[in-house]
């Protein structure tokens, strides 16, 4: 190609149009409005959209954080157990399981989360923590990590 | 059809062509719809798990601030653990008992409720005792109301509290319940609520002299 000025050269840049703005369009097709046919209209919002995807990602792992530890106040309550004691009972019995698959747990298996909070309970009156001193728990529960 | 000529041919949309036994149990939905199969023996717990449970709250001699933020985790299904915010898993409660309610300090006097009808001069500040005496259902109501996030689902939310001064619940909703919230703390026994004779048989320590005044 020759190009016979600067601004020739500016206007003949990438690929061909009609891909180029393909490209954009398919990002803006879920878009009400003028905000998906007219091209001009349509990257400003994509790159808005892509903007607020970039930032979605770190939102959220937080959100679900947040969701885990909601859930696991909620099953913890339901075992006469907080969430804190928990935790720290079961990193104590080496018991080393992330909030996700403990609320997995907590809904789909609710008896082997219901053991784990009994283990929890049983380290916690072990090592005299007081949120679980009175707790009444079935005898002869023990587990590896309780052994000293 | 051996001899479709190419001028009258119009093939079919991919949508429109049949698809045969084999490729139709092939699809990738049909995962779906076998694992609902073998879940079919689990129903009744699933349903025991989105299941609305009623529960009784005790009102007497509560603070209806604190007490707010027990029935509002009820309310909304956070005591679940499968509670998501677009998941409507939220139970029934119903108050009991709301005329007795005790308000912390000298709240009955000081804690105001505003009211605007939204004509010029429309405004009114009523305080919590007179509030109670008009409808003494209204100070818990409006504790769990305020308590909430205010969202499109707070209504909604609302509609699951029942409110009711005494102990007088319709049977329709009596039969529902299925679980008592404790209290968050224990009620008193009134002096003037002990027999006569269980008051004079408790041992005392010293007598009052015989020209004591009480009052």
């Amino acid at each position: 190609m020759v190009f016979q000025s600067l601004t020739l050269f500016a206007r003949s840049r990438g690929p061909d149009e009609f891909w180029r703005k393909r490209k954009i369009f398919k990002l803006a097709a879920h878009f009400v409005g003028r905000k998906r046919n007219c091209y001009s209209i349509a990257i400003r919002y994509v790159h808005r959209a892509l903007r607020y995807a970039t930032m979605s990602r770190k939102l959220k792992k937080a959100d679900m954080l947040n969701l885990w530890n909601t859930r696991l106040t909620a099953a913890c309550a339901e075992h006469d157990i907080n969430l804190r004691t928990f935790k720290e009972a079961l990193m104590r019995n080496n018991i080393l399981i992330d909030r996700k698959t403990l609320v997995d747990l907590a809904i789909w298996e609710p008896r082997s989360f219901k053991s784990l909070t009994q283990l929890a309970i049983a380290r916690g009156k072990q090592d005299g923590l007081n949120d679980v001193m009175y707790v009444k728990t079935p005898p002869g529960v023990i587990t590896r990590g309780m052994l000293k | 059809m051996g001899n479709v000529s190419s001028k009258n041919f119009v093939p079919r949309s991919r949508k429109f062509v049949r698809r045969n036994q084999k490729s139709f149990f092939q699809h990738k939905h049909d995962r779906k719809y076998l694992t609902s199969i073998m879940s079919a023996v689990k129903r009744a717990q699933q349903w025991a798990t989105f299941a609305r449970t009623w529960h009784l709250f005790d009102a007497t001699w509560q603070n209806p601030f604190d007490s707010a933020q027990v029935i509002i985790k009820h309310l909304m299904g956070l005591h679940k653990p499968i509670y998501h915010p677009m998941n409507d898993c939220g139970d029934h409660v119903v108050v009991m008992n709301s005329r007795d309610i005790a308000l912390p300090g000298d709240e009955w006097r000081k804690r105001v409720y505003f009211h605007h009808t939204t004509y010029p001069g429309g405004a009114s500040w009523t305080l919590a005792w007179e509030l109670h005496n008009k409808n003494p259902t209204l100070v818990i109501k409006k504790a769990v109301y305020n308590g909430m996030d205010g969202n499109l689902q707070r209504r909604h939310t609302m509609q699951r509290l029942h409110v009711f001064p005494d102990d007088k619940i319709p049977e329709e909703i009596l039969k529902n319940i299925s679980n008592q919230i404790r209290y968050l703390r224990p009620v008193p026994t009134r002096l003037d609520h002990i027999s006569p004779e269980e008051v004079e048989n408790y041992p005392k320590i010293v007598d009052y002299p015989k020209q004591y005044i009480l009052r």
